[in-house]
């Protein structure tokens, strides 16, 4: 299945903000596993949903902010910390990017591990970003070299690409959800979508919407077509880019059309605006990927 | 004669290229003013030579048969190239109106002269109390015996000043219920007494706009153009195909390409702030063309187009405008200063593009008017 077919699958999965990693998995744990080690026995229980693993690949710099690795593979034990990992709670085990003496290697830990310590951090939606940190943690080696590079970097890629997709359909549900309110909420005797600027907020809502599905879209299909990693790269950044844009205007003013009661727990309309900060934080914002976009096409020239 | 229709998509596109490419003359490429019919004669005879001059029209009359496709392929191998539209007022709207709605007599006589221009149209829509309200309007049509007496005042009239004729929107009867009805489409011919045209100066300095004032004018019976009190129906009836074209990309992307040759002649993109706005600036137009690539594939199978393609002019030119409005941050303490900036060896007038950007957000339904429309008909919001 494709990008664009997975995209699908994706909008769904984000029009009724499931918690399910599904995402994650297939962008991914899949995206690493079939590109390594197809042959593994955990493809097989991660096709068929028997197991769930997480992916660490990122590291927390001095600031904060994200930087190279520097958790460590010798000797069959894994040593350093991971952070931003999406499902680490649900998770039998964890794919691990480390650097070992002569490069790159992917590893799996299991979860009940000895010396691995996992902080789950809550994000705004209810879910949990692990933070997990190694003391000569035991794992098996998947793959090494430069292939578990290049793996990561078209998996990252897919994953940016089907997190956009997710975004669209979340942004699409939550400005249904507000195209309901308005029609039906009344104030001075009227439904308020009868007022001009509420009509004008809503309408650009629309366009905004629009404009989303349709780069996205393009973009994943395009992807599907490409095999240069650097151009697949740079469209996963412009389909995140503008499906962050927005999904956070879409979400944000969806909870002021709302009024007061969007403000509370009581209506679904906050929890879009939740799971869409999850979302837009996870493999950057549109800021982040701007500036990613924007390097790549310095560097690739304007024709692609 | 040709039919256009059979060729494939590619093969098409290659001819319509091929020929602007050699044909175009140099100096017209990317006319940043519309031009008198005089500066582009030259141009319009070879186009009537070629038999290309009316694409959408049917062949019968003399058009080329362009099917949608085949149609939009052509414009937009026309704006790809800065090949000037010419004065087709005749060819884009009055014509398609008298093939739909005119009697045998006047397409004999009326549309072979669009297409030689011996005729050249203006269009008599607005007037000073009726814009956005357009059926608002007040100019009358009397019947005096074989002609239709009229007066009143239209504005916003483009290029009036160049051309033969007007066709016009006129309240034939002041006595109806609902003020779209009562309205009649008339073809009138300039060169008389009853009709004096003044320009209007505008702020980028251009005077492509005028006033048309109507005093005891005068026009035959027989140029009437339909029924009697209906041309409100057949005015809108227009409106459907056109519509894609002026949410087009070709202005934004055209933008673009200045302002990033601007840009980077003068150093702007060391400045990480302004990097991030034109990433911006140029994924808004990318993402735009994906959404107007939607629309066209729409027509393309012969789909007519909703309400909803009027969001594609929203959006491009709004992005048009932001577009203009970096050129100027870029041009720094220069931005004020009328004429071409020369950056290296690129030289941008960057006051005309900000200027020229202005109106889009104005003419063709002010954009406010196409979020009313959105609003409506497209998310069924009430009333």
């Amino acid at each position: 299945m494709g990008l664009a077919a997975g995209g699908v699958i994706a909008e769904e999965v984000g029009r009724v903000i499931a918690p399910e990693p599904v995402v994650v998995t297939v962008g991914l744990s899949l995206g690493l596993l079939r590109r390594l080690c197809p042959d593994h026995p955990k493809m097989a229980q991660l096709i068929s949903g028997e197991a769930v693993l997480a992916v660490a690949w990122q590291e927390r710099g001095p600031n904060g902010g994200p930087t190279g690795a520097s958790c460590r593979y010798t000797g069959g034990k894994l040593s350093g910390s991971k952070a931003w990992v999406v499902g680490a709670a649900g998770a039998q085990g964890f794919l691990v990017l480390a650097e070992g003496d002569n490069g790159p290697f992917l590893v799996l830990a299991e979860a009940g591990a000895d010396g691995l310590a996992i902080e789950n951090r809550v994000q705004a939606d209810g879910s949990a970003m692990g933070e997990l940190s190694f003391s000569d943690t035991p794992a098996e080696e998947l793959a090494s070299g430069e292939a578990v590079r290049a793996a990561l970097t078209e998996a990252v890629s897919d994953a940016t690409a089907l997190a956009a997709a997710e975004l669209v359909g979340l942004s699409d549900r939550a400005l249904e959800i507000v195209l309901e309110y308005v029609k039906t909420r009344e104030q001075f005797d009227k439904p308020i979508g009868s007022f001009q600027v509420i009509q004008h907020r809503v309408v650009d809502l629309h366009v905004m919407r629009e404009v989303a599905q349709a780069g996205v879209h393009e973009a994943l299909a395009r992807m599907d077509s490409e095999a240069d990693p650097k151009i697949r790269a740079r469209l996963a950044s412009r389909a995140k880019a503008r499906a962050v844009t927005a999904a956070k205007k879409i979400t944000r003013d969806a909870i002021q059309l709302h009024g007061a009661v969007g403000y509370t727990d009581e209506f679904d309309i906050g929890l879009y605006l939740n799971r869409a900060l999850v979302l837009s934080a996870w493999l950057g914002d549109d800021a982040y990927h701007r500036r990613l976009w924007f390097e790549a096409r310095e560097e690739g020239g304007e024709a692609q | 004669m040709t039919d256009w229709n059979a060729m494939t998509d590619e093969e098409f596109r290659k001819e319509v290229r091929q020929f602007f490419e050699t044909e175009y003359p140099e100096e017209l490429r990317h006319l940043p003013h519309r031009p008198k019919f005089a500066e582009i004669e030259h141009w319009h005879r070879k186009l009537y030579a070629k038999g290309w001059v009316a694409p959408a029209w049917p062949t019968e009359y003399g058009g080329m048969g362009l099917d949608a496709a085949k149609l939009l392929i052509f414009y937009e191998e026309q704006q790809r190239w800065g090949v000037n539209r010419g004065r087709d007022m005749g060819v884009q709207m009055v014509g398609p109106l008298i093939i739909k709605f005119g009697t045998q007599k006047q397409k004999d006589y009326w549309l072979p002269r669009i297409l030689s221009c011996e005729d050249i149209w203006c269009q008599g829509y607005s007037e000073p109390g009726a814009g956005s309200d357009l059926a608002n309007l007040r100019t009358r049509a009397e019947i005096d015996g074989d002609d239709f007496v009229i007066n009143g005042q239209k504005i916003w009239t483009t290029m009036a000043h160049d051309s033969t004729h007007i066709f016009m929107l006129v309240r034939t009867d002041p006595k109806t219920p609902k003020k779209q009805q009562g309205i009649s489409f008339l073809l009138v011919p300039m060169d008389q007494p009853g009709i004096e045209v003044r320009t209007i100066r505008t702020l980028s300095g251009e005077t492509e706009f005028c006033e048309v004032f109507f005093d005891n004018a005068r026009t035959p019976r027989e140029n009437l153009v339909g029924e009697l009190n209906k041309g409100w129906t057949m005015a809108k009836a227009l409106l459907s195909f056109e519509r894609i074209f002026i949410g087009s990309p070709s202005l934004a992307q055209n933008a673009l390409g200045q302002l990033e040759s601007f840009a980077r002649g003068r150093g702007a993109f060391d400045d990480p702030v302004f990097r991030d706005r034109f990433a911006q600036a140029a994924l808004d137009v990318e993402d735009h063309a994906a959404l107007y690539a939607r629309f066209a594939d729409q027509l393309k199978r012969g789909e007519t187009l909703g309400a909803d393609v009027s969001m594609l002019k929203i959006w491009v030119t709004e992005c048009f405008q932001r577009i203009t409005e970096l050129m100027i941050e870029a041009a720094g303490p220069d931005g004020g200063t009328i004429g071409p900036l020369q950056v290296g060896n690129v030289s941008v007038d960057v006051l005309a593009s900000f200027y020229k950007a202005r109106p889009t957000t104005i003419y063709g339904g002010s954009n406010e008017i196409q979020r009313n429309i959105l609003s409506k008909a497209v998310l069924g919001l009430p009333g």
